[in-house]
């Protein structure tokens, strides 16, 4: 392996220090005694216990909002404790900032890539950690290695590239390689394949076999269950803040799995009810724009329309288009059977569109400030009387979807960045509802979203449905799309590849069309 | 992301509570440094003196309530110091040519509309960083301000314009009814309007509130037309104070008026802010300036205080809001 031992003559002094606590193979490295996180009155993490063996590749399987993220946070460090307590190598240990988690070896590759994108491809292995000789960075020496270790890995990626115009596939393998030689103990993987290629992630798989050949304790967290099945020794299943079991990969089924992390039948959260479908609201007829080219689909009255395809398949930006957000280069929209132009977002809303967006986080809310001012925010020309807003009318319009939608919080001042995923995508449907809306389109409406929140949402839908709305449901969680839409478009690199009625296409014939193999 | 998400629904204090709360604060420390300058000196409690204290402040009280609408919507206006400089010239010019003295005081405000504009053009269509576009404007509204005066003043004539800043009305100085005068439509436009709201929303998040159906550049357009109207205006009230216009005049009120609005609990990153809190900040600040010279204490001490107290109330008020999540 030159490529990681040159890397490791160079800095003898900064590299692989952590090696200095050696576990032999299969002895606990890392036990997590009752460890609980609360967030004020929330329990994001009931007291788990789960112990991890040196060398392992451990799997964790949850639901979004199952409370991976937090145990996470807990183990690098970036979020201390409730309470209970953490064992590393037998010994109790605090871990309570990240610099302590990287002393000790625990390091964890983001489903985001954290690295700066401005620098090159060697700067962001090197950083913190740069290769010096007389106070002077050795910009080839470093360049030199990073080739080096990212050859030795099988990558074939440019040291020298910028990281930014890398694919983010491409930067979480950069981070990966960051992570493999700092002599890492313990990696932490969250969701990695979410944006890689098929490609990339068997590169990843190879590379994570690697490091588990080296020693290295491997904790794999993905709902993908073929992934688990692949790759792990042992898995570890949360449910909503709970460590509901921890299995051998040899003595389960993805079958048990699914009944450990969501404690009920597919039936019983994809609520479902058929209506009558009635006019057709909504027709595009060849719409093309930044993303997209050639969509043509219907929305009717009563139906759910689901599009189904990877990030980045363009139907994100399919739906800002349509909503005025990216001006439309060709093609038509007819709705309700008239031929409109949509120029910008309130044309669209004044048609009757609603649009809660993919991010929460960038385009659904405003997350600092109030939940009321965010679920007025659409209405307060409605609101308005003379000069002045209807103070009354804004606080009843508030309460009112605090009420109804079961919004989690004491006040509508309190501010939306207070409030859980499920209550925060509650506020952005809380939004629309106020506002009114023929069509309604939901673009990634359950990321982050706990389970029962989930199934309230799609009571939700039933109710929208049947009031005469139409709803476009965009998804990349192929379940969801799948048993909700009566009808189901594919989309794969910004076109509508393929379209199903209900339940007409099996799950490997849409996932294909959707990757396009 | 979810898990960073999940935090309390029940935890944090509700906001307006919290911010009536902070209110209360600032002004128990002016009603402090009022008390405190009573005792330690005679001449704080004369009504000579408390005149000039609110003539004073009034200034920069109305420069920090236009300055807060900008940093609401997450921006800044560097520009107000040199615009108060700028339109005391141009209304010194316009009497000087005998234009008729309310034609005057509508041109120079309307001078402060364009210039406001310009500044959301450049943000909005030139996608210029509004601390960039304001700085240059600074910068060439001096300059602009000397090339009309060729480097010198222009005095006033007009009596009734100079008399203006002088008079009282009902006992109190008419620079300080100029405060309340422009405090009340900010509050109403601020707290009780829609705009109002919009800023707030287009500060915390112009994506999120533009796919909400906001207009996010006509907020940004009334953002920054307001702050420069309400500098023009303290534009007119410096030339009938001082009878000149000059473009040199209000050099560094600009950082007085972001520091009136910061210590008022304006959020430099925009979504926090109030009317009453910077018309505080900026008698805190006049007070400290005031009991200063009255003590005796050396001036350059002054700016040292008003730094310190910044850094303090700031922090404060960071602590507070880390402690309500």
């Amino acid at each position: 392996m030159p490529g990681l031992d040159e890397v490791s003559e160079i800095k003898s002094d900064g590299l692989r220090t952590a090696a200095r606590h050696p576990v032999p193979r299969g002895e606990p490295i890392l036990e997590m005694r009752s460890l609980q996180k609360k967030y004020g009155a929330v329990e994001a993490l009931k007291p788990a216990s789960i112990t991890f063996l040196s060398g392992e590749i451990h799997a964790i399987v949850g639901e979004n909002g199952a409370g991976k993220s937090t145990l996470i946070k807990l183990l690098t460090g970036v979020i201390r404790r409730t309470s209970g307590e953490i064992f590393w190598c037998g010994k109790p240990v605090q871990l309570d900032n990240p610099q302590e988690a990287i002393a000790r070896g625990i390091n964890a590759v983001h489903q985001e890539v954290v690295l700066c994108p401005h620098l090159s491809v060697a700067a962001n292995m090197f950083l913190g950690d740069e290769i010096n000789s007389a106070g002077l960075m050795r910009k080839r020496a470093m360049t030199e290695a990073a080739q080096g270790v990212l050859d030795d890995l099988g990558f074939n990626l440019p040291a020298a590239a910028t990281l930014g115009s890398l694919t983010i596939g491409q930067q979480q393998l950069v981070a990966t390689a960051r992570a493999a030689m700092r002599g890492t103990q313990f990696l932490i993987f969250d969701e990695p394949t979410a944006y890689l290629t098929r490609q990339e992630s068997a590169q990843l798989f190879r590379l994570i076999r690697r490091l588990q050949g080296e020693g290295v304790t491997i904790v794999y967290i993905s709902h993908r269950m073929e992934e688990v099945f692949e790759l792990a020794d042992r898995v570890s299943v949360l449910r909503d803040g709970t460590h509901v079991g921890t299995r051998k990969i040899g003595e389960t089924n993805d079958a048990e799995l699914i009944t450990l992390m969501i404690n009920r039948t597919i039936e019983q959260i994809y609520h479902k009810e058929h209506f009558q479908a009635g006019e057709t609201i909504l027709e595009t007829r060849g719409l093309s724009g930044p993303g997209f080219e050639d969509v043509s689909l219907t929305v009717r009255a009563g139906e759910i329309v689901g599009l189904y395809g990877l990030i980045g398949a363009g139907r994100s930006e399919f739906a800002l288009g349509l909503y005025g957000r990216h001006a439309t280069t060709s093609g038509e929209v007819y709705w309700q059977g008239r031929k409109v132009d949509i120029a910008n977002e309130r044309k669209a809303m004044d048609l009757g569109i609603a649009l809660a967006p993919e991010s929460r986080r960038d385009q659904g809310l405003c997350l600092n400030v109030p939940i009321g001012l965010n679920i007025n925010l659409p209405i307060f020309n409605r609101l308005t009387r003379g000069l002045t807003i209807n103070r009354q009318q804004e606080i009843e319009n508030a309460d009112r979807q605090i009420k109804d939608l079961k919004i989690k919080t004491p006040s509508r001042r309190v501010l939306a960045s207070a409030m859980s995923g499920g209550n925060q995508q509650k506020i952005v449907i809380g939004k629309w509802l106020s506002h009114g809306a023929k069509l309604f389109i939901f673009d990634e409406p359950t990321v982050g979203v706990d389970v029962g929140t989930k199934a309230e949402i799609y009571r939700l839908f039933a109710r929208l449905l049947e009031n005469g709305a139409g709803i476009i449901l965009i998804s990349s969680y192929l379940p969801e799309v799948y048993e909700l839409s009566d009808r189901l478009h594919v989309f794969r690199r910004g076109r509508l590849v393929a379209s199903h009625d209900y339940r007409a296409a099996s799950h490997e014939e849409v996932l294909t069309q959707a990757i396009g193999v | 992301m979810s898990a960073e998400s999940v935090e309390s629904g029940t935890g944090p204090a509700p906001r307006k509570g919290v911010s009536i709360l902070f209110g209360l604060t600032l002004l128990g420390l002016l009603l402090f440094l009022w008390l405190l300058l009573g005792l330690a000196t005679n001449s704080f409690w004369t009504p000579n003196n408390i005149s000039n204290l609110l003539r004073q402040g009034a200034m920069t009280a109305i420069l920090a309530v236009g300055q807060t609408f900008v940093i609401i919507t997450a921006g800044i206006d560097l520009s107000v110091g040199a615009v108060v400089g700028f339109t005391s010239v141009i209304v010194a010019w316009l009497l000087a040519a005998g234009v008729p003295l309310w034609i005057a005081i509508i041109l120079t405000l309307a001078f402060g509309v364009l210039i406001g504009a310009f500044h959301a053009f450049g943000i909005v269509r030139m996608g210029l960083p509004p601390f960039i576009i304001t700085l240059a404007t600074l910068t060439s509204l001096r300059g602009i301000g000397l090339l009309i005066t060729n480097g010198s003043t222009i005095s006033i004539t007009n009596e009734a314009f100079t008399n203006f800043s002088r008079a009282d009305f009902l006992g109190v100085p008419s620079l300080f009814w100029m405060v309340i005068v422009v405090a009340i439509p900010a509050y109403i436009f601020l707290h009780l309007s829609r705009f109002g709201r919009y800023l707030f929303a287009v500060g915390s998040n112009s994506e999120a509130a533009r796919l909400s159906g906001v207009n996010v550049h006509r907020t940004i357009y009334l953002a920054y037309i307001l702050s420069s109207t309400c500098a023009a205006f303290v534009g007119l009230l410096l030339a009938s104070r001082i009878g000149i216009g000059n473009a040199t005049q209000a050099e560094g009120w600009e950082l007085q008026a972001i520091a009136s609005s910061v210590i008022g609990g304006t959020s430099l990153f925009g979504a926090v802010g109030s009317v009453h809190g910077p018309l505080l900040g900026a008698f805190i600040l006049a007070t400290i300036n005031n009991g200063a010279n009255l003590l005796n204490v050396n001036s350059f001490w002054q700016r040292i205080i008003t730094g310190v107290l910044i850094i303090v109330i700031v922090y404060f008020d960071q602590l507070r809001r880390r402690g309500a999540r």
